[in-house]
């Protein structure tokens, strides 16, 4: 029974010796403990709250600079689209100048064409006239009259004519 | 085997409560010998921690942060909540006053400090009168003594829940002082019984000495290592039953 009845100087001893040690880590050892604790735990949240907001902001200029990038890439593929644009155009400009050229210069040849065609007709219509007189007054022997030659001239040329129009 | 009586006798004689001096008058006792060797332990350990804490721990100020940081959030805030953290210092001071006396109390020849009622029942009516204290300043004496009864107690029961509550309030410093010294008390019956049973076969040797033996030393290491568990488990016990009866104290208002 002596074993659960405590010991009187010892109580005191337990006394004394919580006074002291409750005072000491109190007052002395345990705050700068806790205050590094409670220390390192803010400065570990902030670090963290840094690392989140320098995340945000590279995401944010991560966004910014892909906008720019296809806005560049936009504007280099407008330029090109007005470049092509431009030289279409000059070169339907120069096919259509090139054609007009071409057809005036043809148009001009042919009326040259049509004009000598014309006065070799008439020259050569003079020529046949005389021609045929000379050589139906060789085989007639005679000469006809006036009246006769001109109605042989006509008929001749009407057979001439249908002649060359077929 | 004839021996063993006398050994149990030497054993306990060993583990009883013993003055230092035979004189009359003031004299320390066998267990306050070891039990001031650890107070003077943890406040060296932690005066010295205290002047070594770093932003990046290391070495001794590593360690007593852990300590703290256990007892603090560990104990404190999680049994009594944010405001537990207050409390800290009383708490805190209980755990390592009593981890550091029944660690020592595992090296021999030293006793665990705690292996004596001296202790443990002074540490719990220490106990027993903070939280009490805590209820009292926070809700004034007869509100606290009123909260022991709930609300809405039909009146023929509430003198019979009253007598219940105050028992079971009266009986926590018992319990808590005999749970920690049992432990501390019995753990080291155990090694003595079986260093005693090493002892009683070196010295008369027989053929059941080569059994018996060798078991009584892994015996003896088994339980030193359970011992080392024991001494942690219980500061931690006794830590954590006076962070709850606090934690009641200051809600006992509120139910």
């Amino acid at each position: 029974m002596e074993l659960i009845i405590p010991n009187t100087t010892e109580m005191w001893v337990n006394i004394a010796a919580f006074a002291i040690l409750f005072v000491v880590l109190w007052k002395f050892a345990f705050p700068p403990i806790t205050k590094m604790l409670d220390e390192r735990a803010n400065k570990i949240r902030e670090s963290l709250e840094k690392a989140e907001d320098t995340r945000v902001e590279a995401e944010r200029l991560l966004e910014e600079y892909k906008v720019q990038m296809a806005e560049a890439r936009a504007e280099a593929a407008q330029v090109i689209e007005q470049g092509r644009k431009v030289a279409e155009s000059m070169k339907a400009e120069i096919l259509a100048k090139a054609r007009e050229e071409a057809e005036a210069e043809k148009s001009k040849a042919v009326a040259a064409i049509k004009a000598e065609k014309e006065s070799a007709m008439a020259e050569l219509k003079g020529e046949v006239a005389d021609l045929s007189v000379a050589v139906a007054g060789k085989i007639l022997g005679t000469s006809i009259t006036k009246a006769d030659h001109e109605a042989l001239i006509d008929k001749y040329l009407a057979e001439v004519g249908s002649l060359n129009e077929n | 085997m004839d021996q063993m009586p006398v050994k149990m006798e030497h054993l306990l004689h060993e583990l009883s409560v013993l003055p230092l001096s035979e004189g009359a008058g003031f004299s320390l006792t066998n267990y306050m010998f070891w039990l001031i060797i650890a107070v003077v332990m943890v406040l060296v350990f932690f005066v010295a921690a205290s002047r070594k804490v770093k932003l990046v721990p290391s070495g001794i100020g590593n360690m007593a942060e852990a300590g703290v940081d256990f007892v603090r959030n560990s104990i404190c805030v999680d049994v009594i909540g944010p405001e537990g953290k207050k409390y800290f210092p009383f708490l805190g001071t209980i755990f390592f006053f009593v981890l550091f006396n029944n660690l020592l109390g595992n090296i021999p020849p030293a006793l665990p400090g705690t292996g004596t009622v001296g202790t443990t029942f002074t540490w719990a009516i220490i106990v027993f009168i903070v939280y009490n204290a805590i209820g009292i300043k926070k809700l004034g004496f007869f509100k606290y003594i009123g909260s022991l009864v709930p609300k809405g107690t039909p009146w023929w029961l509430s003198w019979l829940l009253f007598l219940i509550e105050l028992i079971s309030h009266l009986l926590r410093p018992f319990t808590l002082g005999v749970r920690l010294f049992a432990n501390m008390y019995a753990g080291h019956i155990m090694l003595g019984v079986f260093a005693a049973f090493a002892g009683i076969f070196i010295e008369q040797l027989s053929p059941a000495s080569i059994a018996i033996v060798p078991l009584s030393v892994v015996m003896q290491i088994a339980l030193r290592v359970f011992e080392l568990l024991v001494a942690v488990l219980q500061a931690y016990i006794f830590t954590i039953l006076t962070a709850v009866y606090i934690g009641g104290a200051l809600e006992a208002g509120s139910h």
